[in-house]
């Protein structure tokens, strides 16, 4: 997923995994894989012993970032990606995480 | 750090992502070690795919959609035993199809019940959580829906609880 961001905001312990957004447990329906990916991360519980703890995952995704990408290219586009698509200025305020208060930019009509 | 965070993301969002992970700063992390062997905790399990079942009220994907730099920072509760014939999964940054195909995706409750069997842990609590992942501020997140989810698991005898983000 996206360990950097969730250290970032500072946890007392973290697994890390490279698995694609939408599917942290892995693939649906692959029990077995699921399972074991939980039980690596409930295992990081007992082996940490002070805030920060951060454990990488052994788990590799079995296909390519892009087609993983892919499997979801046609879902509808988030508000958020939606209003900065046609207001590309805006994208400096969510890069820079400034969130408006006008009201202007809040609507995404 | 080997994982490469960032490899799944288009380009615009691998860009935020990272501007916002500069910007945070931890502090004070708090930490509680685990007093007790894994194999006799009762574990609680939080998502943040925005699961809600069906006769519990939706997340507010219409207030997102009013103000896109909004979204719903409360919780639901999801008893064990919930499938994913009985919730709908109102994250509109994810693919909700995964999840909706088979919770454990998101929610992964079937495996901790299998993990209980096995000895890992001791049972799988009898109540789980879901909030909704895309919360630029999380002041509300933070102050009150953390706490109540907390008290929650306190008096559900909760030993540990794991965050699965989606």
């Amino acid at each position: 997923m996206i360990p950097d961001l969730t250290r970032a905001v500072g946890v007392p312990r973290l697994a890390g995994i490279s698995y694609p957004l939408s599917r942290p447990l892995g693939n649906p329906h692959d029990s077995d894989g699921q399972r074991a990916v939980l039980r690596a991360l409930l295992e990081v519980l007992p082996r940490a012993t002070e805030p920060d703890t951060y454990v990488e995952l052994p788990f590799v995704w079995p296909e390519s970032p892009a087609r993983a990408r892919n499997a979801s290219k046609d879902i509808p586009a988030a508000p958020i990606v939606e209003l900065v698509t046609r207001k590309p200025w805006l994208l400096a305020n969510l890069y820079s995480g400034r969130i408006p208060e006008h009201e202007d930019l809040l609507s995404a009509k | 750090m080997s994982i490469d965070s960032y490899r799944f993301l288009d380009f615009v969002s691998r860009q935020v992502m990272k501007a916002w992970a500069a910007r945070e700063h931890a502090g004070v992390i708090p930490f509680t070690k685990l007093v007790k062997p894994l194999c006799e905790c009762t574990v609680a399990l939080v998502s943040t795919a925005g699961i809600a079942r069906n006769d519990d009220r939706p997340f507010d994907q219409e207030g997102e959609r009013r103000n896109p730099w909004w979204g719903d920072p409360s919780f639901r509760v999801i008893p064990l035993g919930t499938t994913e014939s009985h919730v709908r999964l109102y994250h509109m940054h994810i693919d909700p199809r995964f999840g909706q195909a088979d919770l454990d995706v998101v929610l992964p409750m079937r495996r901790l019940t299998e993990l209980a069997q096995e000895g890992v842990v001791r049972q799988p609590a009898a109540s789980h959580y879901s909030i909704m992942g895309y919360i630029l501020e999380p002041d509300v997140l933070i102050n009150e829906t953390a706490p109540a989810i907390g008290e929650h698991m306190r008096a559900g005898g909760v030993d540990v609880a794991a965050l699965v983000p989606a």
